[in-house]
C-alpha cells in the first residue's frame, strides 16, 4: 500500500456538534487514513492554512448548524487562492438536498448527510484521491 | 449452562426455570429465537425472555423501601402525590429564530396551538457570547435561535401572550447572568409581575463543556457564574428554576441512561457544593436544581430511567447531604422525547416515534413539563405544520389514551422494577467513581466524560451500520431514491443584516461614557467574588450589549481553549 490518505477534519464557526466528526475520525483511522482534527470554532482561513501546512489530500468540513453555504464559500475561495483547489473537499452534517448542487458549484466534491455509511465514505475518498 | 444446573441455582425462581425447559425452549427448538442477542438499546443489558419475582429477589428489591407511594420517599412512584390526575404536564417546544420580532410572532403562534410553555433558544453568536456584528458570527446570526444583542431585543421578544404560559425557559448557558439580567429588566419594563412568571434557565454550563461546546470561560469561572445565577434567584425569585441540568444533551451525545443520570447528578453536586460553601442551606439549594432528561425509543429503558432518576435524587439528597425538606428530596424534571430518534429519512415516521416516546414519558411520570422536538428536526428548524402536530401529540397522549388517569401504572411490573433498581445501583456506583476523580470538575478536566461518551458514539454508530440497531427508513426498509415529502422552514438570510441594523440603532442612542463605566464595574465584580447578576442588571439598562458584557468578563476570566476538552480521537 502506498502513502496513507491524509485528511483534515474541521469544524468551522460556532457550531459544536461533534458526534459525526468524532465517529468519522475513528472509523477512517481504523481504515488506515491519517486523520488530523482542527478542533472546534475554527475560521475558514485557519482551516485552509492548516490544510496547506499539513499537506492533506482531503479536507472534510462538518456543519450541523445550517451555516454550511457561508463557510464553504469562504473556504473554497481561500483554497483556490492558496493553490489547494486540487484537494478533495467534502462536507458532512445537516445539509438540505437543495443545497448540495450549490455546494458543488462552489467547489465541494461530495456531501454526506445523516446515515451515510462509513465504508461508502472511505471508498469514495480512496477513489477520489487516486483519480 | 445445563438445564439441571439452572434448576439447582435458583430454587426460589417462581417457576421460571421449569417454564424455560418445559415451555420456552421447546417453543423455539425448531426455528430458534428471532435475534442472536436481545439487548436493551443503549445500556446493552441482556434481556431475558421473562422476568419474575426471582429477578427482583436477586437484586434485593423490597417494595416497602424501594417504592413507597406517590409523593412519599423515595418517590419512585411519583414525586407529586396526585401525579397527572391533578395537573397534566406543561406542554412545550423549543423555538426561536431570526430577530426578536420574528421569534415573538412564532411564539404567539405556538400559544395558539395549545402549548403552555416555551423553551427559548438563542443563536450561536449569543450562546457563545458575541454580538451579531462580530466577524466570527458570519452566517450564524438568527439561524439556530433568536439573535440577542441588547435589552431592546429582549423587550421586543416578549411581545406575545406571556400570561398564557405555565413556564418559559431561556437557554443561554455560558452568558446566563447577562441573559437573566435582560429577562428581568425586560419583564419589568413590560409591566409584568415577576412572581407571576415561572422562569427556567438551564444554566447548565458543565454539560456545555462535556458535550455541547457553547462555553466561553474556563470551567471554574463557568461554575461560579452559574452559581451566581442560582444564588440570585434563590434570594429574589425563589419560584424560578435557575438550574436545569440538561441530561438530555448527555443522552443525545450517546450517553446511556446510567451515564446520563450519574453525570447529571455529579454535575449537580458541583453546583450544590459551591453554594453550600457560600453558606447556603441544602434545604434551600436543592429545590433550585432541576433536570431535563432525554427520552428515546427503548420504551423500558426510558421508563426505568424516569423512575430511577427521582429515586436516586431523593436518596442522594437525604443520605449524602442530609436534606430534610420534602422539596429538597423531590426531583424536578422535564422530559424531552425525540432526543436521538428524529430521522432525516421518511420524516413523517418521526410522528409515530414521538407518540411512542411521549407515551413512555407519561407512563414513567415525574415530569412537570414535556418537550417535544418535531418530526422535521433533522431537516431544519420546525415548520408551522410540525409545531401543530407536535402540540397535538401531547394532547393525544394526555386525553385519548387514559395513561395519565392513574399514577405510576407500571409499578410492580417485574421488568420495570428490575430496570429501575438495576439503574439505581449502577448510577450510585458511577457516582462513586466520579467522586474519586474529584467530582464533575475533576472528571471533566481529566477528559473522562468526553472519552466515555466518544466510545458510546462509536459503538452506537456501529450498531446502526451492522443493523444490530434498526432505524426504519435509515438502515431498515430504506426507500430507494427518496424525495423529501415535507415542507421545511427556510432561514431568512436577511435576518443578519436586520439584526446588525437593530444593534447599531440601539448603540447610536446610548450614553457611551456610562456604558464604559458600567463595563468597568462588571470587570471589577468579576475580579472579586460578589454576585455578578447585580452589575449586569445595571449594565443592560444602559444598553451595554451582550457581547460587550461577555467581553468584559473575558478580560478577567480569559477564554477556555476550545480544543482542550475535545474528545481524544
Amino acid at each position: 500500500m502506498d502513502q496513507p490518505i491524509r485528511i483534515l477534519l474541521a469544524k468551522i464557526g460556532l457550531d459544536t456538534h461533534t458526534i459525526g466528526i468524532t465517529v468519522l475520525a475513528k472509523e477512517l483511522r481504523d481504515r488506515g487514513f491519517e486523520v488530523i482534527f482542527s478542533g472546534l470554532k475554527q475560521t475558514p482561513e485557519k482551516v485552509a492554512h492548516a490544510a496547506l501546512q499539513e499537506d492533506v489530500d482531503v479536507i472534510g468540513v462538518s456543519c450541523l448548524s445550517g451555516g454550511h453555504m457561508t463557510h464553504l464559500k469562504v473556504l473554497a475561495e481561500k483554497m483556490r487562492e492558496m493553490g489547494l483547489d486540487d484537494r478533495i473537499l467534502i462536507v458532512g452534517g445537516v445539509v438540505p438536498e437543495e443545497d448540495v448542487e450549490p455546494l458543488k458549484a462552489l467547489g465541494v466534491d461530495q456531501v454526506f448527510t445523516m446515515g451515510a455509511n462509513m465504508d461508502d465514505i472511505a471508498a469514495y475518498l480512496r477513489s477520489a484521491v487516486s483519480a | 449452562m445445563s438445564r439441571a444446573s439452572e434448576k439447582l441455582k435458583a430454587p426460589n425462581d417462581s417457576g421460571e426455570t421449569l417454564w424455560r425447559t418445559e415451555y420456552y425452549e421447546p417453543a423455539i427448538a425448531d426455528t430458534g429465537e428471532r435475534k442472536t442477542r436481545f439487548q436493551t438499546q443503549s445500556l446493552r443489558w441482556d434481556i431475558k425472555p421473562l422476568y419474575t419475582q426471582a429477578d427482583l429477589d436477586a437484586i434485593g428489591f423490597d417494595p416497602d423501601t424501594d417504592l413507597g407511594l406517590p409523593g412519599t420517599y423515595p418517590y419512585t412512584r411519583e414525586t407529586r402525590p396526585a401525579g397527572y390526575r391533578g395537573d397534566l404536564w406543561a406542554m412545550t417546544q423549543v423555538s426561536g429564530f431570526g430577530c426578536a420580532e420574528d421569534s415573538a410572532k412564532r411564539w404567539a403562534y405556538m400559544v395558539e396551538q395549545g402549548l403552555d410553555s416555551i423553551i427559548v433558544e438563542f443563536d450561536l453568536p449569543t450562546t457563545n457570547g458575541y454580538d451579531s456584528d462580530n466577524p466570527l458570527c458570519r452566517g450564524e446570526v438568527g439561524r439556530a435561535g433568536m439573535a440577542l444583542d441588547t435589552l431592546q431585543d429582549m423587550e421586543d421578544a416578549l411581545d406575545f401572550p406571556l400570561e398564557k404560559l405555565k413556564n418559559i425557559t431561556s437557554v443561554c448557558n455560558a452568558p446566563q447572568p447577562v441573559n437573566l439580567a435582560m429577562l428581568i429588566k425586560a419583564l419589568q419594563r413590560k409591566g409584568k409581575k415577576l412572581e407571576d412568571i415561572r422562569l427556567m434557565m438551564p444554566n447548565t454550563i458543565l454539560v456545555e463543556y462535556t458535550c455541547v461546546g457553547r462555553y466561553i470561560y474556563p470551567p471554574k469561572h463557568g461554575l461560579r457564574l452559574a452559581c451566581d445565577v442560582i444564588e440570585y434567584c434563590m434570594q429574589h425569585h425563589s419560584n424560578w428554576m435557575p438550574l436545569n441540568i440538561v441530561g438530555a444533551q448527555i443522552y443525545a451525545a450517546r450517553g446511556n441512561p446510567v451515564q446520563e443520570i450519574a453525570y447529571s447528578f455529579a454535575m449537580a453536586r458541583a453546583y450544590i457544593d459551591e453554594l453550600l460553601a457560600r453558606g447556603h442551606d441544602i434545604n434551600r439549594v436543592a429545590p433550585m436544581v432541576s433536570f431535563i432528561t432525554g427520552i428515546d425509543m427503548d420504551f423500558f429503558e426510558a421508563i426505568g430511567k424516569l423512575r430511577a432518576y427521582r429515586k436516586v435524587w431523593a436518596r442522594l439528597m437525604k443520605e449524602t447531604y442530609g436534606a430534610t425538606a420534602e422539596e429538597a428530596l423531590k426531583l424536578r424534571l422535564m422530559s424531552s422525547p425525540g432526543t436521538m430518534s428524529m430521522a432525516l429519512q421518511q420524516p413523517l415516521n418521526n410522528i409515530a416515534r414521538l407518540g411512542i416516546e411521549m407515551l413512555a414519558c407519561a407512563l414513567g411520570g415525574g415530569a412537570h413539563t414535556i418537550n417535544t422536538p418535531l418530526y422535521d428536526e433533522a431537516h431544519a428548524l420546525p415548520s408551522e405544520d410540525a409545531i401543530t402536530i407536535g402540540a397535538n401529540i401531547h394532547h393525544i397522549v394526555a386525553q385519548e389514551t387514559g395513561v395519565a388517569d392513574t399514577i405510576d401504572p407500571l409499578a410492580g411490573s417485574y421488568y420495570v422494577e428490575y430496570m429501575t433498581k438495576r439503574m439505581e445501583d449502577e448510577v450510585f456506583a458511577e457516582l462513586e467513581k466520579i467522586e474519586a476523580m474529584g467530582g464533575a470538575l475533576g472528571a471533566l478536566e481529566a477528559g473522562y466524560f468526553q472519552s466515555e461518551l466518544a466510545e458510546e458514539q462509536i459503538a452506537m454508530n456501529r450498531d446502526f451500520h451492522t443493523g444490530e440497531r434498526k432505524f426504519v427508513g435509515v438502515n431498515y426498509r430504506v426507500k430507494k431514491d427518496e424525495q423529501r415529502e415535507i415542507e421545511i422552514f427556510r432561514h431568512d438570510e436577511a435576518a443578519e443584516a436586520r439584526q446588525i441594523e437593530r444593534l447599531n440603532k440601539v448603540k447610536s442612542r446610548r450614553d457611551e461614557a456610562a456604558v464604559a463605566r458600567v463595563l468597568e464595574k462588571v470587570r471589577e465584580a468579576a475580579r472579586g467574588n460578589t454576585n455578578m447578576v447585580e452589575p449586569m442588571l445595571e449594565a443592560v439598562e444602559l444598553y451595554a450589549t451582550h457581547g460587550e458584557l461577555c467581553d468584559a468578563m473575558r478580560d478577567v476570566f480569559g477564554e477556555y481553549d476550545p480544543n482542550a476538552l475535545t474528545p481524544t480521537l
